[in-house]
């Protein structure tokens, strides 16, 4: 059981939009800089907040080199402009980074160790690919059969949990259709206005007719992903895109994309020291691990652990945000724990919203605090699948 | 000769159609700076018009492109903008669509703009020169002729270039020498008449063809099975060519010379047939809609059927008697033979030869210079092996005369005009002979033209009557030959079938460095045909020698879509991998030596005392592709496709192919990046990859920087002798033995197998594929080692051989290799 000593309190959330990779209106920005801006707009929603006091900033990414290497963390907060008294530390968990930087920020704080901390993800799939630059893998894989798993790409996966949890391919497409359709619904109607934290983009570009560097300057403020025309009579025309048999197509995935999210957490004594105002607490985190061939199930595992660890039941869940990596992995999770399908997702998935890796987790965040604080709700989750086969599961409880 | 040298510094295309912007590509394949040009567009950017052809390119089949980024170095104009860079064009190619006034107002509007010296040349096929030049000003019409490309311009040799009345000399040998050597084409003069030669001739003899197969009967399938291949055509044969050059293209050229050769004896065959226009009418215009004389139903191929007046499965077949008389070798016996028989296919062949002979002889004087000009036009335009006068003059000229003359006094040739006097001459035994090609306005034989650029090509296109001796025998064995042309430079040149690479190559090959290190100052491998080479045979040569390489059909090639066609290309090379013999035997020692002798030799083309060049030109895979990547320079044609294709038959490159590409992985990555090229390498062997062209061969890496790209192949051996003697006066040296070659090693080993995981998980490949890639990786890392472990390259060499041993072992493999040589495809184990 927790041996915390005080509570954890989400303090602002913010995001940017996300854009699609690789050739998204955000391919040309870096995901050190996008880590600064959102860490910027995170720290402007506590206007009486004195940077120095922060503790430790702890950044999400899943392919943490090149752009986003050299401990993204610290070079973003200097870019931020914070105090170089403010440290940084980059953590990876792929998929989960971001909730996992939020989850070990606030238990920093529940152990009493620190008062005021950053949690955030940041990631370009535009500049760095899945799987990274060089990617290498150990022969020691190939030694035992139940290790190939490791080497299966996350397309596979989802196709062995889709044959194993009898997932099938119009289950998939309805299900991708439904994301886009709700995506498209909240961003009409503003739902992400209070968690998007607009970026302008500056592109700096050769002109061969006038001989001179152009700047191109634009604000990105709406995420890229979600398609009006998806449907699924059209999702149900695209070729399996991993399985020259199989049913997971580029169309019932989640997208390649780019984006960043921050989150400010505080402990009950620097809320009244700075005079902030509580969105919510953190109650609490799990992680478990599956085998790795069938790695999306991962969530199977950890919502329980959590729900056990906070002692809440699942009904008393109001809005679950389910990482959509594949529409398979998300049916068979919402399959195995009966999961109430109105209450996931309800302003869309990954599969339309887009999937930046290790900042998602930070980015859904602030859309559970957000939405829950907007529908008055109380509860809220964000879970989802990890590469190599595990789950992550956090809990949140809107003030 | 003129004073000043003609340099081509750019030229402009008008008219982005199927024509002009496929120029434009060969242009640019060319390394000739292309400006192209199309009506402004209405709406958006001003070039929308050309930027969507030049689109276009990147998606026809097949490609007129050497690699898709070719593409982007064409350079869109259009006329509203873009007049004032004609300034700079030495060329200026017309290629609108066929209308007179069009060109007329266009002519008007661009002339005020040419160039001092510009050339302006008229890519029309059914318009009259003299009456397009009369639309031209007349100050500027010593530079204007007409240019005739043959579609699809980069794979069709021939370039007619007609001349109008003020056509000054020097202008078309400046052109002559730049389309032969700057764009590999094979030009010919041609008159003001219409159609020109190639077109005249080549549609007579398909509507002859149309005529006589309605006449008996005959359905479309069954005459594209007699028209085709089996005498020496393009497989499209003759109603499948017309769909894929367009239905209304061909009506276009009948009507052309309908309407301008009101005189002509065949006039009333000059006519669309009515099934022909009903057709067209109902917008069935072959390939580009998808429907003509064929179309395809799901997988079926079926064919209009004029009795029943639908479609049914197209499965016409020749009568096996019929082909039979065909495949007679004997030229005059097979002629009399078809003469003799009744079968109604039998005469329907005898008709269209007869009749196409009649039409060349009565029609020689007014529309070509000579014999050989008309030849050459209709093999190179239209793809026959052999031109209509070579297989008269070789079926035997007089009694194939008679025979005509006795058919036109019975009636039964379309026209009753006789032979002209010289074609009935009793006296004459043929119309080519090692002296020049018959002319009949000047009954003289003219020689070939002497133009200063044809000295580049000692070894020119062969016509039957010509004398061929390919210079002075070095030494001669069952596998090569090994010749010079009187200078310094030995050259080795393989007698096999499809120039295929067995022991007999091997020892010859060795022996040939052996004697040019000796004697000579460098070697080149060129072979007297493509293709360059399909690869190991390890089969022992049969009794009684080599059989003479057939020559490919080039027009056939084209037809086909290049998938398919890598695809055959890839089944002809493994077929020549045929160890069966020595399986069946046990005799896998056997097999081992010769992989051994195979390394051996390629090494010793990298490490012999003097330069070694190959001069590839069309296939050159699986262990050819290895013989090129080991000399110390390849020249190769334009049309050359390279390929490692081993894995095809179940094995691996193992005739230093691997090695040689983990030590260019090394030298790619320079010290760095070596997994990257590595990887790409793996992808080129494992998949495998046969190129489009011999600039995608660099592309892909089975040619260097160093390597040389040549547009004519008639000008190969030269261009491979100079690159030869510019390494020897270089004070070549070979390259120092390299003896600390980082090996990519066992992780990198693992990291492709990641790969080959998913794809064997997703079903995209088979466990033997799986097992093969593994190989292959393993090879190419240099074996289970650490990353960075310093080898040498018989290190790699070993584990060639080892593993190529493996596979051979393996009964999948063994099946792959059995089913090929039964069958001619490949086998997915």
């Amino acid at each position: 059981m927790s041996k915390q000593v005080q509570d954890a309190y989400i303090v602002s959330a913010t995001r940017s939009p996300v854009g699609k990779a690789p050739r998204g209106m955000l391919k040309n920005v870096r995901p050190d800089d996008l880590l600064a801006h959102v860490l910027k707009a995170a720290v402007a929603q506590c206007s009486g907040m004195d940077l120095k006091a922060i503790d430790d900033v702890i950044v999400g990414c899943a392919m943490p080199e090149a752009e986003q290497g050299m401990n993204v963390a610290r070079i973003g907060l200097l870019l931020a402009g914070f105090p170089d008294t403010v440290s940084g530390l980059t953590i990876n968990r792929f998929c989960s980074s971001g909730v996992q930087a939020v989850a070990m920020a606030a238990d920093r704080i529940r152990l009493g160790e620190a008062d005021v901390m950053i949690a955030a993800g940041t990631e370009s799939m535009s500049m760095v690919p899945m799987g990274g630059n060089k990617p290498s893998f150990s022969p020691a894989i190939f030694e035992k059969d139940e290790n190939v798993g490791i080497a299966y790409g996350m397309g596979i996966t989802a196709e062995r949990v889709a044959e194993k949890w009898k997932v099938t391919r119009e289950e998939q497409d309805m299900f991708a259709a439904e994301s886009h359709r709700r995506a498209l619904r909240a961003i009409e109607s503003g739902e992400f206005k209070d968690e998007i934290a607009p970026y302008t983009v500056n592109e700096k570009t050769p002109d061969l007719v006038s001989r001179e560097v152009k700047v191109k300057s634009r604000v990105a403020s709406h995420d890229e992903g979600p398609r009006k025309e998806t449907s699924p009579e059209g999702l149900a025309r695209l070729r399996p895109a991993f399985s020259v048999k199989g049913s997971v197509t580029a169309g019932n995935s989640s997208q390649m994309s780019d984006g960043a999210g921050a989150v400010v957490l505080m402990s009950e004594a620097a809320m009244k020291r700075f005079n902030a105002t509580p969105m919510g607490r953190f109650l609490g985190y799990a992680v478990a691990g599956v085998p790795p061939d069938v790695m999306g199930i991962g969530p199977v595992k950890a919502i329980p652990k959590v729900l056990q660890q906070t002692g809440l039941k699942q009904d008393a869940l109001d809005w679950i945000e389910l990482n959509e990596a594949f529409a398979a992995q998300s049916l068979a999770v919402i399959k195995e724990l009966g999961l109430d399908t109105s209450k996931i997702n309800p302003l869309g998935g990954a599969i339309a919203l887009g999937h930046p890796l290790g900042a998602t987790g930070a980015i859904r965040v602030a859309t559970l605090m957000h939405g829950l604080k907007r529908t008055k709700k109380k509860y809220g989750m964000v879970t989802m699948c990890i590469g190599t086969g595990m789950g992550a599961a956090g809990v949140f409880e809107s003030l | 000769m003129s004073a000043t040298p003609f340099l081509v510094r750019k030229v402009a295309v008008l008219g982005a159609g199927v024509m002009g912007a496929q120029i434009a590509a060969h242009l640019v394949n060319a390394n000739v700076e292309a400006i192209l040009f199309e009506l402004p567009a209405k709406e958006g950017d001003p070039n929308g018009n050309v930027l969507k052809a030049v689109d276009n390119l990147r998606k026809l089949e097949p490609s007129p492109l050497a690699t898709a980024a070719r593409a982007g170095l064409i350079r869109p104009a259009n006329y509203d903008q873009h007049l004032g860079l004609l300034k700079e064009c030495d060329v200026v190619i017309e290629a609108i669509s066929e209308r007179m006034d069009w060109k007329s107002d266009l002519y008007k509007k661009v002339a005020p703009h040419l160039g001092e010296h510009t050339i302006f040349a008229s890519n029309t096929s059914g318009l009259s020169i003299n009456q397009l030049a009369s639309a031209f000003p007349a100050e500027l019409r010593h530079r204007f002729c007409g240019v005739h490309f043959f579609n699809p311009p980069r794979y069709m040799h021939l370039v007619e270039l007609i001349a109008c009345k003020e056509t000054e000399a020097g202008i078309l040998d400046s052109l002559e020498k730049f389309l032969v050597t700057n764009l590999g084409k094979g030009v010919i003069r041609a008159k003001d008449t219409p159609n020109f030669i190639a077109n005249r001739v080549g549609v007579f003899s398909m509507l002859a063809t149309i005529h006589h197969a309605e006449r008996l009967g005959i359905g479309f399938d069954t005459v594209d099975a007699l028209t085709g291949s089996l005498i020496g055509r393009p497989k499209s044969a003759t109603f499948r060519t017309a769909d894929v050059v367009g239905l209304d293209t061909f009506a276009h050229v009948v009507n052309t010379m309908k309407d301008t050769l009101p005189n002509d004896p065949w006039h009333k065959y000059y006519a669309v047939p009515a099934w022909l226009k009903g057709l067209i009418d109902q917008g069935a215009l072959g390939q580009k809609t998808k429907r003509g004389v064929y179309q395809k139903v799901g997988r079926d191929i079926q064919v209009l059927d004029l009795k029943e007046q639908k479609y049914r499965v197209s499965d016409g077949k020749a009568d096996e008697g019929v082909e039979e008389i065909l495949k007679n070798k004997n030229v005059s016996e097979r002629f009399a033979q078809l003469h003799a028989s009744n079968h109604p296919q039998a005469q329907f062949l005898w008709a269209v030869y007869r009749d196409a002979f009649h039409y060349c002889a009565a029609h020689l004087a007014d529309i070509a210079n000579n014999a050989r000009d008309l030849d050459f036009a209709i093999r190179w335009g239209f793809g026959w092996e052999t031109g209509p006068f070579e297989i008269w003059q070789s079926a035997g000229w007089q009694q194939v005369a008679k025979w005509i003359a006795e058919d036109i006094a019975a009636g039964k040739a379309m026209t009753t005009t006789p032979l002209p006097a010289w074609a009935a001459d009793a006296a004459r035994v043929g119309v080519h002979t090692p002296q020049g090609s018959f002319a009949p306005t000047a009954t003289s034989y003219q020689p070939r033209s002497a133009l200063p650029v044809y000295r580049r090509q000692p070894f020119s296109d062969k016509l039957l009557g010509e004398e061929r001796q390919y210079g002075t025998t070095i030494f001669e064995t069952d596998g090569v030959r090994c010749w010079h042309t009187g200078d310094d430079i030995a050259i080795v040149s393989f007698k096999s079938r499809m120039h295929a690479i067995g022991d007999d190559v091997l020892d010859g090959v060795q022996q040939a460095i052996e004697v040019a290190e000796k004697d000579y100052a460098g070697l080149v491998i060129w072979q007297t045909e493509p293709p360059f080479s399909v690869g190991a045979n390890l089969k022992k040569t049969p009794a009684g020698g080599a059989r003479p390489a057939s020559k490919p059909s080039g027009f056939g090639k084209l037809l086909r879509s290049f998938k398919k066609e890598a695809e055959s290309l890839a089944l002809k090379a493994a077929r020549q991998i045929g160890v069966a013999d020595q399986l069946m035997a046990g005799k896998l020692a056997e097999v081992e030596h010769l992989v051994e002798q195979f390394q051996i030799t390629t090494q010793a083309l990298k490490y012999s005392m003097i330069p070694t060049v190959a001069a590839v030109d069309g296939l050159a895979l699986g262990g050819g592709c290895e013989f090129v990547m080991h000399c110390d320079r390849a020249v190769a044609t334009h049309e050359s496709y390279l390929g490692l294709v081993e894995v095809g038959v179940g094995l691996l490159p193992a005739g230093g192919g691997c090695k040689e590409f983990a030590m260019r992985a090394v030298a790619d990555g320079k010290g760095g990046a070596t997994s990257f090229f590595i990887q790409r390498y793996f992808k080129a062997v494992a998949t495998p990859e046969v190129s489009r062209s011999a600039e995608h061969a660099r592309d892909i890496g089975y040619l260097r920087a160093t390597d040389k790209v040549v547009m004519n192949r008639f000008e190969l051996l030269e261009i491979a002798k100079a690159e030869v003697r510019a390494l020897a006066a270089g004070g070549y040296r070979p390259p120092l033995r390299q003896t600390a070659i980082p090996a990519a090693g066992r992780s990198e080993i693992a990291t492709i197998r990641t790969v080959l995981e998913n794809m064997l998980a997703g079903g995209h490949i088979s466990e033997h594929d799986h097992l093969i890639g593994c190989k292959v990786a393993t090879v190419m890392c240099g074996g289970d080692v650490e990353a960075g472990s310093l080898v040498d390259e018989q290190w790699f060499l070993d584990l060639e051989r080892q593993h190529f041993m493996e596979l051979l072992a393996t009964e999948k493999t063994q099946a792959r290799i059995e089913h090929m040589l039964k069958t001619g495809r490949p086998l997915r184990n």
